[in-house]
């Protein structure tokens, strides 16, 4: 559940909501039916928009070995998917512990930056061309958080690639 | 031709396993936390950490130390199987086929998620056969009774087997700097026993540079 929508909840506890609480709650359950349009597009358009946008990465970068490819596209679904679901909820936080945290060591070690930059700006552009303005206007906060967000966690040192080979 | 559907499995793309919002669950009117897999979680009270220390103390003096390592040692035995279970289950795939940074994240984000700070592993020397492991935040390293040297016995006992079982060696561990100590992180040392020992006499006259050199020298 969103964190503010959570916290007027428990703070409420054994009192009425009061005006300002109530035009929070208001606000988000009537962006609910545009939320849930959005989200189920997504669901609805996930492969055929990243196919297209994988197809253009493999065009554009012919020379990168399609493992690494792969792996920014496999990265790309999930903020993708965590996009969609922090939009539903209109919860950022979730894009932080679910996707972020996860991934920007993972780019740092396999140096996928420049792919993953190149991939995501295929990816906005064909969301854009097949959501359409209404909805990216929901979806494009957190794309943006998403996106924007690795480079200033990619400058924390993470752990190399190379297995763990100890006691000899 | 890269084909999409073809990355995923079962329609799934697993992200962060211990991501907090979805790892801890609870059933409250039983009264039960719980994780994933739906193996019980309990929230441990500073002052229990305390009291172990002070009745570990008490009953059995300069033992305590070899207490809780050994405690740390059992405990880092099932939790390393746990966490293998946990992996092999969410990403499905056995660890040992995972890439390493892979697991070494999961490993980050399990320590965070279960409260016990933060935990970073440095391969500086890898190359001659030591693994140094830091840990920030520690609630062992806080509540300890005295600051005249480490005292994370029941961490160094829980990475001394987590990592034996996981590089397949009888490793040990020493801590180098401790938080109770006014160190800025827990340093531990791991490595063959007979190599890694000799830094348990330093401890309290070298900083973790000199020791490590020093173990270096030594072999």
């Amino acid at each position: 559940m969103n964190p503010q929508i959570e916290a007027v909840f428990d703070d409420a506890d054994n009192r009425y909501l009061k005006p300002e609480e109530l035009g929070l709650l208001s606000q988000y359950t009537q962006s609910i039916p545009a939320r849930l349009e959005t989200y189920q597009s997504l669901r609805d358009y996930e492969l055929e928009i990243m196919q297209w946008a994988a197809d253009q990465l493999q065009a554009e970068m012919p020379l990168e070995p399609v493992e690494n490819l792969e792996r920014s596209i496999k990265n790309g679904l999930l903020m993708l998917r965590c996009c969609a679901m922090a939009m539903l909820v209109n919860d950022q936080g979730l894009i932080r512990d679910r996707f972020l945290v996860w991934s920007s060591s993972m780019t740092t070690v396999y140096g996928s930056h420049l792919i993953d930059t190149t991939l995501y700006g295929l990816l906005n552009r064909r969301l854009n061309q097949v959501l359409g303005i209404e909805r990216m206007g929901l979806l494009m906060p957190m794309l943006v958080y998403a996106q924007d967000a690795l480079p200033s966690m990619l400058s924390q040192p993470a752990p190399e690639e190379n297995g763990i080979a100890i006691g000899w | 031709m890269i084909s999409v559907s073809d990355l995923l499995t079962n329609n799934r793309i697993p992200g962060n396993c211990f991501a907090i919002g979805a790892y801890v669950q609870g059933d409250l009117e039983m009264g039960l936390l719980e994780n994933r897999q739906g193996d019980r979680l309990i929230a441990l009270p500073e002052t229990l950490i305390q009291a172990i220390y002070a009745g570990l103390e008490k009953e059995t003096g300069q033992a305590s130390r070899l207490v809780l390592f050994n405690c740390g040692r059992w405990w880092g035995k099932n939790f390393y199987t746990r966490f293998c279970e946990q992996l092999t289950s969410y990403y499905g795939q056995a660890p040992a086929d995972m890439p390493m940074i892979q697991f070494l994240q999961a490993l980050q984000q399990c320590w965070v998620v279960h409260g016990w700070g933060k935990i970073d592993l440095d391969q500086t020397y890898q190359n001659r056969g030591f693994l140094v492991v830091k840990i920030w935040n520690s609630a062992f390293a806080k509540h300890a009774l005295q600051a005249t040297q480490p005292s994370c016995f029941l961490e160094a006992g829980i990475l001394t087997s987590f990592l034996s079982q996981l590089t397949g060696r009888d490793l040990h561990c020493v801590q180098t700097t401790c938080e109770s100590m006014g160190a800025d992180c827990n340093h531990f040392v791991l490595g063959l026993a007979k190599r890694v020992t000799p830094a348990e006499a330093m401890v309290t006259q070298l900083n973790h540079d000199a020791i490590m050199q020093t173990l270096c020298e030594g072999s």
